[in-house]
């Protein structure tokens, strides 16, 4: 693990529309074989970076090396090593998933047996489908077999779960996992934190166009230097000093909810029962969890996830 | 090479897919040729209908009949009771009438010259114009037969000839601009819908990430689509065939060249409209403005000499009126292709130009 191999090294790249920054000088490596996850909420930048990346949108500062070349320079070569899947891509929907498949795998000098792809992203069924009757888990599918079809060594996955049921998202996850055990460095941006502790070995956490935080998920939440967090709302509008309750080593605050963190949480829960009472105020929704990615995002910015 | 050929085949399979727009691409030029072309298909068809009451029933009345029914202008019926035939003249059933009485015969065998036989023709005034061409038409029946009783010789004839020497119709004038017709509005509106909803949905961008060359993208559009517009124009031109007798008379390779000219002059622009329109919505009504003053101006249902002077020199420089005049020139009159170098060297003008400015104006997203 010491001598990890950087397959993708970004260096401080900007985008600028307008006025609006909307990667500020982000800098970070991906590993060779590893599931690195940029990690969001909408309008973070995540998107943007990783279109950067694949040569759809041309940085106004910096580059990145990508399998070795240059994005701004050798980008031809970038892209056959690379495979793509764009969020939402609309693909041609009278055409059947096998003569995509080789209509895809046609712009390459090379690709994978078809057949076996098919298989492999389970859509043997379907194999003679047009794309237009596809459910969301199969075209979501289908546009990762599109990406693998070159047989690339990285994989550039935008948004693949998001809009889909649970079920199909847990069946996209194992995809992406077997993808991994063959070998594949797979970078992927998502706004669900389940998922990029599922899935991810490092996670980029990105806001507002900057990277603020880049760890391993379980070092992400152990930085949180709390183990277990409280959650609950007040009835009333209320002023109260709720880090002064015992064992709070940080609050998270957003409109009314309140999130405590601690390390001991019986001392923290009897100490906030006891202070509702004696100031005779109603908890509600209370429950405990143990800290997680969310809330390593929450207290970082101050913002949950996603919003409402 | 292999990608291009595998686009070229997704391209056609849209294409056949997509029925309702295939079928309404064909269906309404052919609706509108057969319509016009029903309507206004025979050109100056002034038909005449006359009855004729013969009640001499000799050898010349017979052969004054028979010369009046030589004319294909007039159709003839015969009728022995002429008080129907007259009341039907009066309701405008017919055109005309002619009585021939009892002694036409005797009267003409006997070739009193000084007191020639009146032979009553009635017409309804109601409809002088029709009447009058009508009774020129007996006239000259009437003539001819007085002629020949006497064996006159003329000393002057008329003689007339058409300066194309073709006997053409409106329809032969039609087909040949419904098929640029349909040339302009499958690819100009064609490719500026098709491409910029391909760009708008992001079909498009997910190509642009894969190694495929744009070239290889849009040289396969043309081929794809020069193949559809092929088989269209084909049809257009079996049912002009059959519903018509619409023939080509010049050579099939300078119809096929011009198709390609114009396909390509066509799609060129299209791609121009799909580069300028921010949305598919609005490539509609783009391509919508550019092809409607072309269809009623370029040649395509009226001769461009029919336009106002002031239009000329606007109409000149239209790509369409060339497609349509060189098919035209080609289907009716035979000419060759190198009769119409003007008009290939400015479709070709404007597909270079189109290219040129096309090529600018793209964008993958």
């Amino acid at each position: 693990m010491e001598t990890q191999q950087e397959i993708i090294k970004v260096q401080k790249l900007v985008k600028r529309y307008g006025d609006f920054t909307a990667v500020d000088g982000s800098e970070f490596s991906v590993h060779n074989g590893e599931v690195f996850g940029l990690l969001g909420p909408n309008g973070a930048g995540k998107t943007t970076t990783l279109e950067m990346l694949v040569g759809l949108r041309k940085p106004d500062e910096g580059t990145a090396i990508v399998g070795g070349f240059d994005i701004t320079k050798e980008l031809d070569k970038v892209k056959e090593v690379i495979g793509v899947q764009l969020q939402s891509t609309t693909l041609f929907e009278l055409l059947t998933v096998d003569e995509i498949l080789h209509l895809y795998g046609s712009f390459y000098r090379e690709h994978i047996s078809i057949p076996e792809l098919i298989d492999d992203m389970l859509l043997t069924e379907k194999k003679n489908s047009r794309i237009k009757g596809l459910s969301g888990g199969q075209k979501q599918r289908l546009a990762i077999a599109l990406a693998l079809v070159h047989d690339p060594q990285i994989i550039f996955l935008d948004e693949p779960t998001t809009g889909l049921d649970p079920q199909a998202r847990r069946t996209l996850w194992d995809i992406i996992l077997r993808l991994k055990e063959r070998g594949k460095t797979v970078v992927l941006t998502t706004h669900y934190m389940d998922e990029a502790h599922v899935l991810c070995d490092r996670i980029a956490i990105m806001d507002q166009g900057k990277l603020i935080a880049l760890d391993t998920p379980s070092e992400l939440v152990r930085n949180l230097q709390s183990d277990s967090a409280v959650e609950f709302k007040f009835n009333d509008e209320v002023d109260l000093a709720l880090a002064e309750i015992d064992g709070v080593k940080q609050v998270g605050s957003q409109k009314d909810v309140h999130v405590l963190y601690t390390d001991d949480l019986q001392r923290t829960l009897t100490s906030l029962i006891a202070i509702a009472s004696e100031k005779q105020l109603k908890l509600v929704d209370l429950q405990t969890r143990t800290a997680t990615l969310e809330d390593v995002f929450i207290h970082m910015t101050g913002r949950r996830l996603r919003e409402g | 090479m292999r990608s291009y050929y595998l686009l070229t085949l997704a391209q056609l399979r849209i294409f056949l897919r997509n029925r309702q727009v295939l079928f309404w691409t064909l269906a309404f030029p052919i609706v509108l040729m057969v319509m016009l072309g029903s309507f206004l298909g025979n050109g100056n068809g002034v038909s005449i209908t006359a009855a004729v009451v013969d009640q001499d029933k000799s050898e010349q009345s017979k052969n004054l009949v028979k010369e009046m029914e030589k004319n294909e202008a007039v159709s003839l019926e015969k009728s022995s009771n002429e008080k129907d035939v007259l009341d039907q003249l009066k309701q405008g059933d017919l055109t005309l009438v002619i009585t021939i009485p009892k002694g036409y015969g005797e009267n003409l065998a006997a070739g009193n010259r000084a007191d020639p036989f009146k032979l009553p023709v009635y017409y309804n005034e109601t409809n002088m114009a029709m009447s009058q061409v009508g009774l020129q038409l007996v006239d000259n029946a009437v003539d001819t037969i007085s002629k020949k009783s006497v064996s006159y010789e003329p000393v002057v004839i008329t003689e007339s000839k058409g300066v194309e020497a073709l006997n053409l119709r409106y329809i032969d004038f039609l087909v040949p601009g419904i098929v640029a017709m349909m040339i302009m509005s499958n690819n100009m509106n064609g490719v500026a819908g098709q491409i910029s909803s391909w760009r708008e949905r992001g079909i498009l961008r997910r190509m642009q990430g894969t190694t495929l060359k744009a070239s290889t993208f849009i040289a396969a559009q043309i081929t794809a689509r020069f193949m559809l517009n092929g088989l269209q124009a084909m049809i257009v031109l079996a049912v002009a065939w059959a519903a018509f007798g619409i023939e080509v008379r010049g050579s099939w390779l300078t119809v096929i060249a011009f198709v390609t000219l114009g396909t390509l002059a066509f799609m060129a622009i299209g791609f121009i409209i799909a580069g300028i329109a921010k949305t598919p919505e609005s490539a509609g009504p783009i391509a919508g403005f550019l092809s409607f003053p072309m269809l009623f101006l370029g040649g395509v249902f009226f001769p461009i000499r029919d336009m106002p002077e002031f239009l000329q020199p606007f109409v000149q420089i239209l790509p369409i009126a060339h497609l349509s005049h060189a098919l035209r020139e080609t289907m009716n009159v035979g000419a060759s292709f190198l009769d119409l170098g003007m008009e290939a060297m400015i479709l070709g003008g404007w597909l270079i130009g189109a290219f040129i400015v096309a090529s600018f104006t793209f964008k993958w997203e």
